[in-house]
């Protein structure tokens, strides 16, 4: 039976809990929160018995073999180093860290010891997310990716996310480098890791303040960024996040020589994309008809992964824990790369650094009078990420 | 202002009063009626700035009024203490309402309260704490249908398994003042209205349906409403902390002759605008709700536990409501009719936002 502690008490610590409540082999021993208070209602509501307001009292007397880390992403860095410290395997939410030589200190630590770490970017575990990784290994794509897209978007209304974020000048999100989209594009960047090759690709970000936000008096938030990456004009990817677009997609597209891919995580499904034409009208005729079949075919697998009770929201994090706990036990390798976490760390670090240094250029040429709030931020420097 | 009243009252009215939550829906009327009642030292508590221009302007009527604007976040210690600083009474509105996950619910009701509580025990001018609570706290489930739900009626023991974090926030929120007022002796009330409405746009409480399905699914049939205006909610919120001899008492807040949930629907329905709803059956909605309860536990929640017999006996049992505590006990009457109450509300609605 593995013990598992969770570190940090708030709304993902739930779906956590709820998720490693559903594995076999998996017991929650301990929760731990700064405020005691939100530990004992996680205690309450799932039965954990040990409850910790300090990190290193959880970890000496719970001796957990694991912990998942659920605490803002500040404190991800020093806490995932003293469970490694401990000798747990620690499982932390996205963003891994803050900054990248963070990541490549934590797998560093990780490595020396033996032990294991993995970071939450569980829609990737979902399971049109799991069977285009499939397609993709069997040689679907017909070669290496040529092209990428991913989308992330976020819905962030007057009475969403946005009232809390702009009316609390000292949220936690605001104190990140990269604020809000720090906490949110990993899952959309890490997607396209996942097919890149090389460990420094280029990188020009483009970001701004949406109008919405601006009429709320936000000038600081960037909540529309359009990102485009390539790595030695071979593969490239866009990437983009956007709290205004409608629909607000979670789509994937990975296009090779040969065929493409599509996952859409809001429908869960996964389309193929054939590269072979069909002759005259029949393309007209038959390929809509046979993308039709493959939209009917996802959900009917959607329908039946209901009916066996496998269709939880969080099902992506369900197999992701279940995967990381068997690389534990079997002493496997783990479930996300870490080849794969350090090049999103890099990837973010990369666009921060780029919206920043565009900002400060922005407020260098302008005079504070002339300073347009409005501007857009770009920038093409792909190692201004390094810290 | 009535001298008589005020002679009665646990403070004087230039005694610092603080008020929290003070810009949203009940707390800005709570606001009115202290100014209305001849207080003039108002601590205004909120979070944004937004709505706060409002309270000024309350203010400008009542010269000599002092109405200080405290922005703050009940989760920062030093910010309760700089609102608690002093205070004869404090209404504690702020609540985390409309969250649906429980950590933040519990984050934004529970461990802000606790902080504020705190803050009061270093207080020795504090001659009550009132907590707004809520009727959703209640089990509804010991008694046979149509009792009537009162001040005595036993609140939910396992709120993790109603399935809502508004309750779950609130039954632990309760408790923690009766803690604070049992360890440290702080004076407190508690204070739970029903379905609070007024003039302003708002959907029909799900006491009387939902339209989580696509039709509307009439739930109610002939059950009462707990129906509170507003303003009415207002008075006995404010009396509560003004009277003597109440220190940990609690009082439902329902007004007057309240309507059924058929009657309220009916009357929605022509005044603000037609739609098709489906009446379900009391022995059909309980089925219904044990129904999945039962698949919520069994697929180990791919079903939220958003319905089930717990739910459905705090909102869908028939029950009967008083506010006979209320009347005894503080001296409230509604002020303002339940029929004229809903035809402002009605008005609102029809209006599309505020209509006060």
């Amino acid at each position: 039976m593995l013990k598992i502690g969770i570190v940090g008490c708030g709304k993902i610590a739930d779906s956590h809990a709820s998720q490693i409540q559903r594995i076999k082999g998996a017991k929650i021993v301990a929760a731990c929160d700064r405020e005691p208070l939100m530990a004992q209602q996680l205690g309450d509501r799932f039965d954990v018995q040990q409850l910790f307001g300090d990190l290193s009292e959880m970890l000496e007397r719970a001796r957990p073999d694991v912990v998942h880390i659920t605490t803002p992403p500040q404190s991800h860095f020093a806490a995932a180093k003293a469970c490694l410290d401990a000798g747990c395997h620690v499982y932390v939410e996205k963003p891994f860290t803050v900054y990248e030589q963070e990541a490549r200190d934590l797998i560093a630590i990780a490595e020396e010891r033996g032990l294991k770490l993995t970071v939450g970017h569980d829609n990737q575990f979902r399971r049109a997310a799991r069977q285009m990784r499939e397609l993709v290994k069997q040689g679907y794509l017909g070669g290496e990716a040529v092209h990428m897209e991913s989308y992330f978007c976020y819905v962030l209304g007057p009475g969403d996310y946005a009232g809390v974020l702009l009316s609390d000048k000292q949220h936690w999100v605001r104190r990140l480098p990269g604020q809000l989209l720090q906490n949110t594009i990993s899952h959309g960047i890490a997607r396209i890791a996942e097919f890149l090759k090389t460990d420094s690709p280029q990188i020009i970000t483009h970001g701004f303040v949406s109008p919405l936000l601006r009429s709320m008096g936000e000038t600081e938030i960037i909540d529309e960024l359009r990102v485009v990456i390539c790595e030695e004009e071979k593969t490239t990817a866009y990437f983009t996040f956007s709290s205004q677009m409608q629909p607000s997609l979670h789509q994937f597209r990975v296009y090779g020589p040969k065929n493409g891919l599509a996952v859409d995580q809001d429908q869960e499904t996964l389309i193929r994309l054939p590269g072979l034409r069909r002759k005259s009208f029949l393309e007209q005729f038959v390929s809509p008809a046979e993308i039709g079949r493959q939209y009917f075919g996802n959900s009917w697998m959607n329908i039946k992964s209901f009916l066996r009770r496998e269709f939880h929201t969080k099902e992506g994090m369900k197999n992701l824990i279940e995967s990381f706990y068997r690389s534990i036990r079997e002493n496997t390798p783990v479930p996300i790369p870490y080849r794969e976490i350090i090049l999103t760390a890099k990837i973010m670090d990369t666009i921060f650094a780029q919206l920043a240094q565009s900002r400060q250029d922005t407020s260098r040429t302008t005079s504070p009078w002339q300073q347009d709030e409005n501007a857009p931020l770009v920038g093409s420097d792909a190692s201004s990420g390094q810290r | 202002m009535n001298q008589a009243e005020h002679k009665i009252f646990v403070i004087e009215p230039n005694d610092p009063v603080l008020i929290t939550g003070a810009a949203g829906f009940i707390g800005s009327a709570v606001v009115k009626n202290l100014l209305a009642r001849g207080f003039t030292n108002l601590r205004c508590f909120t979070r944004s700035l937004s709505g706060v221009e409002r309270l000024a302007n309350m203010a400008v009527r009542y010269p000599g009024t002092r109405l200080e604007i405290v922005q703050g976040n009940l989760l920062v210690r030093d910010d309760c203490k700089r609102a608690a600083k002093g205070v004869g009474v404090i209404y504690h509105l702020a609540a985390g309402r409309g969250e649906k996950f429980v950590p933040d619910a519990y984050l934004n009701s529970v461990v802000t309260t606790r902080n504020l509580l705190e803050a009061c025990t270093e207080q020795k001018m504090l001659r009550r704490f009132v907590n707004i609570s809520s009727f959703t706290v209640y089990t509804n489930s010991e008694k046979p249908s149509g009792r009537t739900l009162d001040e005595s009626c036993p609140v939910e023991s396992y709120p993790q398994l109603r399935g809502d974090a508004y309750t779950y926030a609130k039954v632990k929120q309760d408790e923690m003042v009766a803690h604070y007022g049992k360890e440290f002796g702080i004076p407190y009330v508690l204070v739970r209205p029903g379905s609070v409405y007024g003039p302003i746009k708002g959907d029909l409480t799900n006491r009387v349906g939902i339209a989580t399905f696509g039709p509307f699914l009439h739930l109610g049939g002939s059950n009462q409403i707990p129906l509170s205006y507003v303003d009415n909610c207002a008075d006995a919120i404010v009396l509560s902390g003004l009277m003597p001899g109440v220190d940990g008492e609690v009082f439902n807040v329902v007004d007057d002759g309240l309507p059924s949930s058929r009657k309220l629907l009916r009357l929605y329905k022509k005044n603000v605008k037609r739609f098709h709803s489906v009446y379900v059956p009391k022995a059909a909605s309980y089925v219904l709700c044990y129904l999945w309860e039962r698949y919520s536990n069994r697929s180990q929640g791919q079903l939220p536990l958003a319905f089930n017999r717990k739910a459905w006996r705090a909102f869908w049992k028939k029950a009967v409501y008083s506010n006979q505590k209320l009347k005894t006990r503080l001296g409230w009457s509604p002020v303002v009719p339940t029929e004229e109450g809903l035809r402002r509300y009605f008005d609102a609605c029809r209006m599309g936002g505020a209509n006060a």
